[in-house]
């Protein structure tokens, strides 16, 4: 084997004995993660930090709890703009929203909320349909830091992309009639902000905490390995009501997953499955 | 040489008739798994015109998904595609160099997960892909550049008409005797 494949599996060792470090250390278990993403993540996270290996991130990490903030930071999946993908929310709009209305009270979670975009981009959908007076909007994410960003309510100021996006989805006013500008930024009404719950909760070890009748939990699941996505889904199953509504990423399905017969996917919603039994 | 465990392709926009030549030339019995990223826009459905004359299936895969032996995978539309040993792992991280899905993450990811099983071949004409394949070819795995490329870089440089006998040479890579 050559020099260059040794340092390989260098890399691997050294890889393992940080993410061993981080779990003894800090409780955050990484083992489970997406190795290709994890990777892809770390050294990008390296790169920034302007440090050659995985032993460094692993020595500056173990010493400081702020390092392992950062750490954290730059494993989140990173933000994307409101009605990112405005195809889901324009089939969320024409095929769940009609079914939604026959419910007395909604109970919504966002599982993985990140920094908070698509969440809100939720509830505006919510709002313009009347029903957010009956919905209760609740938020999780792993990460205490992102969740303090997405409390705030406030984003980089939407673009013409965005505004052309929130139109696809399927908009009824317009984007600027729900936020101010300060600055270059956009500070979101106080409605929307005042009605979602967030709250930290991790997929990979908590468990189901309420009943739902609608889940989103998209591109989450793209940070973890099949083990561990099996496990995450069987809190997502666990967590809707009977005819609930689980909303995955375009690329996301459950025919992998224990619960392959449990759900049938509406027909034109990209990934949509309702709860069958 | 170890033998061939993965095939990674990458190729800009401006390479998409190339890619379809290159497609209607792998053999119907490609003993490994073809994972290709082209440049593309924000619309699905890019599988069916682009595999119309291959004669193995393409799919645009969902994550996690399996990585079977003589079928190929290609990048959906804005999702990264890398390989993890045995089956897809998709994200959604941000662009690179404009692009996503982008070459670099696959030809990276491959070169994690294949080492020197993997090889690579870059459609040239774009800054995407080609740090991947450094990396590629760091770790023991195979590469080769169709069309112009600067000097001493990325490895083989292979025409289209050559491509079939390269597969070849990969496919049979561990009966060789002798090593160039």
């Amino acid at each position: 084997m050559s020099a260059l494949t040794r340092g390989a599996e260098l890399e691997v060792l050294e890889l393992e004995l940080l993410v061993e470090g981080v779990r003894r250390q800090y409780g955050f278990d990484l083992r489970n993660h997406s190795r290709p993403l994890l990777l892809r993540r770390l050294r990008r996270h390296l790169r920034e930090e302007r440090l050659d290996t995985f032993s460094s991130l692993q020595g500056k990490v173990l010493h400081d709890p702020e390092a392992m903030e950062g750490l954290l930071r730059a494993l989140a999946c990173p933000p994307e703009p409101l009605f990112a993908d405005p195809a889901f929310f324009q089939a969320f709009r024409t095929r769940v929203v009609p079914m939604l209305r026959t419910y007395p009270s909604i109970r919504v979670w966002h599982a993985g909320c990140g920094s908070g975009e698509e969440t809100y981009a939720l509830a505006i959908l919510l709002m313009e349909e009347g029903l957010w007076s009956r919905c209760r909007l609740y938020a999780s994410d792993a990460s205490e830091g992102l969740l303090a960003d997405a409390r705030t309510g406030v984003l980089p100021l939407p673009g013409e992309v965005d505004a052309r996006n929130y139109q696809e989805a399927g908009g009824r006013r317009a984007l600027t009639d729900y936020y101010t500008r300060d600055g270059n930024w956009a500070v979101l009404q106080p409605a929307l902000r005042e009605g979602i719950f967030f709250t930290q909760h991790n997929l990979a070890t908590d468990g189901s905490f309420n009943e739902f009748q609608v889940v989103l939990c998209r591109d989450t699941l793209l940070a973890f390995n099949m083990a561990l996505a099996r496990r995450a889904h069987e809190r997502l199953y666990e967590s809707l009501t009977r005819f609930g509504f689980l909303c995955l990423g375009r690329k996301e399905s459950v025919s992998r997953t224990p619960y392959a017969t449990a759900y049938e996917e509406m027909q034109g919603t990209g990934r949509v499955f309702r709860r069958l039994s | 040489m170890s033998p061939l465990g993965l095939l990674v392709v990458g190729a800009p926009r401006n390479a998409a008739a190339e890619v379809e030549v290159l497609l209607s030339l792998l053999p119907a019995r490609l003993n490994v798994p073809v994972a290709l990223v082209l440049h593309r826009g924000p619309y699905d459905s890019l599988a069916g015109p682009l595999g119309r004359r291959c004669l193995l299936p393409v799919v645009e895969p969902d994550d996690k998904d399996e990585l079977v032996a003589g079928h190929v995978y290609l990048a959906p539309a804005g999702y990264h595609l890398m390989v993890d040993r045995d089956s897809i792992a998709l994200s959604r991280e941000p662009s690179e160099h404009g692009q996503r899905p982008a070459i670099n993450p696959l030809f990276e990811s491959a070169a994690d997960a294949y080492g020197p099983s993997a090889a690579g071949l870059l459609f040239s004409g774009h800054e995407d892909g080609w740090a991947g394949l450094s990396v590629l070819r760091e770790r023991g795995g195979r590469a080769a550049v169709v069309g112009e490329g600067e000097a001493g870089e990325g490895g083989e440089r292979v025409s289209l008409n050559e491509v079939k006998a390269w597969l070849a040479r990969l496919s049979y890579g561990s009966r060789m005797k002798v090593q160039p």
